[in-house]
């Protein structure tokens, strides 16, 4: 009976978050910003600190919502992963695949006021792929032929052959617009350069500018009066860093912040969004939990039988593991790709359900008797038993444990090795040293990311797999320019999976969107109008009712003093001479001993 | 041997012992699984060979391990901690900067817990078996056991989420942000319940040391003495038992304080305090090398100076600590 209570609780969720798109202001076409209020900081309590203000060189998530704030991509995503225009306000693919042009906003302007240009464009696509940029090999920049500027708002990409997920990828991560006239100095022998002012003070297009930075404790970004869009509603947009679910909760519900970016301990949902004034959305996401079977060729490996790994699949009950796993708080995983992201996702390629009897009877018909134990043996007299390798996390190991006993009520032995992450990575990727494994991760935006995942070409294939048909249509499918054509492809090689099973989906997991409901226009509420992350639309409804479109009168706002570098002498000072002192008393006893 | 001698000796020892344990953790921290690369590059899907590639050589992970321990080692000796894989920048600023934060919490709660835990002992010692005593030995072994991040949880939901007296975490308040002196008093306000943690949890060490010293002080022959002429048991206490047993407590703040550059990991980590802790942990999880190093290094050098410090100063104090007899 408790544990339907979570799923009620999810399916309330859900239903909310559609209802809050009904209630949402009508904005204007193209995202312009409108505001009903003015004023007010928004405080986001955040999960950790980036590695640098260059949004484009490594893989940093703590950076992407913040840079997503202080720079544009040409096009970006929404909230539903659809692609929408940024910098470029249009854009067309040749048909051959090839070339792609961007038609780019004028009248755009860097933080310091210098106008953006398609130079700023040419110069960040070079640096990705001269630097190798963490979007490298997914925009495929090793097959550019080359950038060319064709007037200051017009550029185009050719690609030595068709590069369909172009578009995609270019939306999604490490493809924000630099700027050219900051980064690229002869005296700069990297874009990292230490030495590079705007690593540490980032100069961007976005819709808020950089305030302040206080290492481990906060980030303040500042209105760009000048967007593209409109000035923001807000005035300031603070990143709290508190990398703690726990400790990040309890700031959230103590008032110290307004939208909480950390997941929280998921047993924690419900109390959350008992709160008064607060808000929880859920929403499944493109990323899953799903087991890869080893598919490397070897003698004696058992799960190189499609048959077996039938058996395995289904033996285990997801349900189980959405309930024990994620208190309930998961959707058992659907099809061979993601179902949100719609256009590509073939709801007729299925993946087989529990059914332990059905798997009992394959175990029998390979030959694998149970013994007096209850367990089943090899013919050759050795026990089945197979190797689970999962990463450190108290939910794959929730997850590794049901799997365990759902095995073992089909007679089959699941020894699991848990390893932290740099070791799995090393264990499980590199030397596929495991029968089954479990893992995780975003399989957008674009689908491409199957021939990632999944092709014996892939740079990320977990199981090892190599089929040539499947090899073929994912292939086929990346340098297809015809979107019908591609989705063809795509829901072609998913029934091929669905049959081969390389591997089995376990779980998509719930998105979440904690937030207090004093605030508004967020961009979960305004898809097609804004890019993810984005938080230019948001306004406070305690803020300054704005009631004619007149001009506000100069609004002179005392700028805070840069706290850090203020901070540092004085607690340094204090621990300094509190050292003092205890030497002092601590020499005083001795010579009065003496 | 003359002090200046002596005092040399122990400098050569310090230098070659910390030459020795860096290498050692340089090795153990080296060959531990794991690759930064796939860190840099995140969910492994952006990896490629291109990326491997070029952060390989722009790291020099090509060269053998026995090449890289030299060129760390003699970087060492210029004072030379490298640049970060993660942020990129020098190791030494980023532990510049964390350093202020991490020392104003464990040196502060250091110097409260010495106080008064050596405070305690002496009154546990005063009132040796009666019921003050066993209270305090009760508590003391309690916050011995706590986890200091448990007790942090603890702390933070009764003082910050029920009662509403001190912030949850963070560093200062972002929602009314303040300037000038009202700025630091935040901070000290955000830094109260760290403070609190730490020093519950360290009080027990000097604690115990300082009563089991002065119980055993006070079956002495000069406190019999004193108190057949009559004496004030509170100014034997004061002016004769706290000089003999005040020694023991003041070497172990100065270890202690070697340690507090390590910072306090699990509670910043509960608070949301950007400190040193933080950043090795961060930095052992991503595999940066360099500040784990970095971080490393601060650290031995920091206790093994300390501890060689002490041994000069006793050999001052005390000659029969230099000849060693």
């Amino acid at each position: 009976m408790s544990e339907t209570i979570p799923k009620l609780v999810l399916a309330a969720l859900v239903l909310s978050l559609f209802a809050t798109f009904n209630v949402s202001v009508t904005y204007a076409s193209t995202g312009s910003i409108q505001c009903p209020y003015k004023g007010g900081s928004l405080v986001i309590i955040h999960i950790g600190d980036p590695k640098s203000f260059n949004p484009d060189a490594k893989a940093d998530d703590p950076l992407y919502a913040v840079a997503s704030n202080l720079f544009n991509k040409l096009v970006t995503l929404d909230f539903n992963y659809n692609v929408i225009p940024d910098l470029a306000e249009s854009w067309e693919a040749s048909p051959d695949g090839r070339a792609f042009t961007f038609y780019l906003r004028k009248g755009v302007k860097w933080h310091d006021g210098t106008p953006f240009t398609c130079k700023d464009v040419k110069y960040t696509f070079e640096a990705i792929r001269k630097y190798k940029g963490v979007a490298y090999s997914l925009l495929k920049l090793d097959m550019l032929e080359g950038i060319t500027c064709k007037d200051d708002y017009t550029v185009e990409f050719k690609f030595a052959e068709p590069n369909a997920p172009f578009l995609g990828f270019l939306a999604w991560y490490g493809t924000f617009v630099l700027p050219e006239h900051l980064y690229n100095k002869t005296e700069y022998t990297d874009w990292m350069d230490p030495n590079i002012p705007e690593l540490y003070k980032p100069v961007g297009t976005g819709p808020f500018k950089f305030v302040e930075y206080v290492k481990g404790s906060h980030i303040i970004l500042e209105a760009n009066k000048d967007y593209y869009a409109g000035a923001p509603c807000i005035e300031k947009l603070v990143f709290k860093i508190i990398p703690d679910a726990v400790a990040a909760m309890q700031s959230f519900l103590a008032g110290e912040g307004d939208v909480l970016t950390v997941t929280p301990p998921l047993s924690e949902i419900p109390r959350i969004n008992a709160t008064p004034g607060v808000l929880v959305l859920a929403r499944p996401m493109p990323s899953r939990y799903f087991i890869a079977f080893n598919m490397v060729q070897e003698k004696g490996r058992l799960t190189l039988n499609k048959d077996f790994r039938f058996a395995i699949a289904y033996a285990i009950n997801r349900t189980e593991i959405v309930e024990k796993a994620f208190s309930g708080y998961g959707f058992v995983a659907k099809g061979m790709y993601v179902p949100a992201i719609a256009w590509a996702y073939n709801p007729n390629a299925r993946e087989p359900e529990f059914n332990p009897a059905k798997a009992e009877e394959i175990l029998d018909k390979l030959g694998y008797r149970r013994g007096a134990d209850g367990m089943r043996y090899l013919p050759d007299g050795r026990k089945l038993e197979l190797k689970l390798v999962i990463f450190q996390g108290a939910t794959t190991e929730a997850m590794a444990q049901v799997i365990k006993e759902n095995l073992r009520k089909v007679g089959i032995e699941l020894n699991i090795e848990i390893l932290e992450l740099g070791a799995f990575q090393e264990k499980a990727y590199k030397d596929k040293d495991f029968d089954i494994s479990i893992t995780d991760g975003f399989w957008g935006p674009d689908p491409h990311n199957m021939h990632l995942r999944f092709s014996s070409r892939g740079t990320h294939n977990l199981p090892g797999y190599s089929n040539p048909v499947t090899d073929d249509l994912l292939e086929r499918a990346a340098k297809e320019a015809d979107p019908n054509v591609r989705k063809e492809l795509y829901w072609k090689a998913q029934e091929e999976f669905a049959k081969e099973l390389p591997y089995f989906p376990l779980v998509d997991v719930v998105g979440f969107y904690i937030f207090r409901t004093e605030w508004k226009g967020f961009y979960w509420e305004l898809p097609s109008k804004v890019g993810i992350y984005v938080y230019a639309h948001v306004w406070w409804t305690k803020g300054v009712p704005v009631t004619t479109p007149t001009a506000t009168p100069g609004t002179t706002v005392a700028t805070q003093p840069t706290a850090a570098p203020e901070v540092v002498p004085l607690l340094s000072v204090a621990a300094g001479v509190a050292v003092v002192i205890v030497a002092v008393l601590a020499f005083a006893l001795i010579r009065r001993k003496r | 041997m003359g002090i200046v001698g002596y005092a040399v000796k122990k400098a050569v020892e310090g230098f070659f012992t910390i030459i020795a344990a860096l290498t050692i953790i340089f090795f153990l921290v080296n060959l531990a699984p794991g690759n930064p690369i796939y860190f840099i590059a995140g969910d492994p899907v952006f990896l490629s060979p291109a990326v491997v590639e070029y952060y390989t050589k722009l790291w020099g992970l090509d060269k053998p391990l026995y090449y890289r321990y030299f060129v760390y080692i003699s970087n060492l000796l210029r004072g030379e901690l490298g640049r970060s894989y993660r942020f990129g920048g020098p190791v030494a600023q980023l532990i510049a900067e964390r350093l202020p934060l991490t020392l104003s919490l464990t040196i502060t709660s250091n110097i409260i817990a010495f106080v008064v835990g050596t405070l305690l002992g002496l009154l546990a010692a005063r009132k040796q078996g009666r019921s003050t005593d066993t209270t305090l030995t009760v508590f003391t072994f309690i916050f011995n056991s706590v986890p200091g991040f448990l007790l942090g949880i603890v702390l933070m939901l009764v003082f910050g989420v029920h009662l509403k007296l001190f912030p949850v975490a963070g560093l200062m308040d972002l929602k009314n942000p303040k300037t000038g002196i009202m700025l630091y008093l935040d901070i000290a306000y955000h830094a109260f319940l760290p403070i609190l943690t730490l020093t519950l949890i360290l009080i027990p060490a000097y604690f115990k040391t300082v009563r089991d010293s002065a119980v055993q002080q006070l079956v002495e022959d000069y406190v019999t003495t004193f108190r057949a002429v009559g004496l004030d048991d509170s100014k034997i206490f004061r002016k004769h038992i706290l000089r003999n047993v005040i020694l023991p407590p003041i070497t172990l703040l100065a270890v202690r304080l070697g340690f507090s550059l390590a910072g306090a990991a699990l509670i910043e980590n509960v608070f949301g305090w950007p400190g040193m802790g933080r950043l090795l942990l961060d930095s052992i999880r991503e595999r940066d090398y360099p500040v784990l190093m970095g971080i490393y290094a601060t650290v031995v050098t920091a206790i093994v100076a300390i501890s060689k410090v002490l041994d000069v100063v006793y050999g001052v104090l005390d000659p029969r600590v230099k000849t060693g007899r």
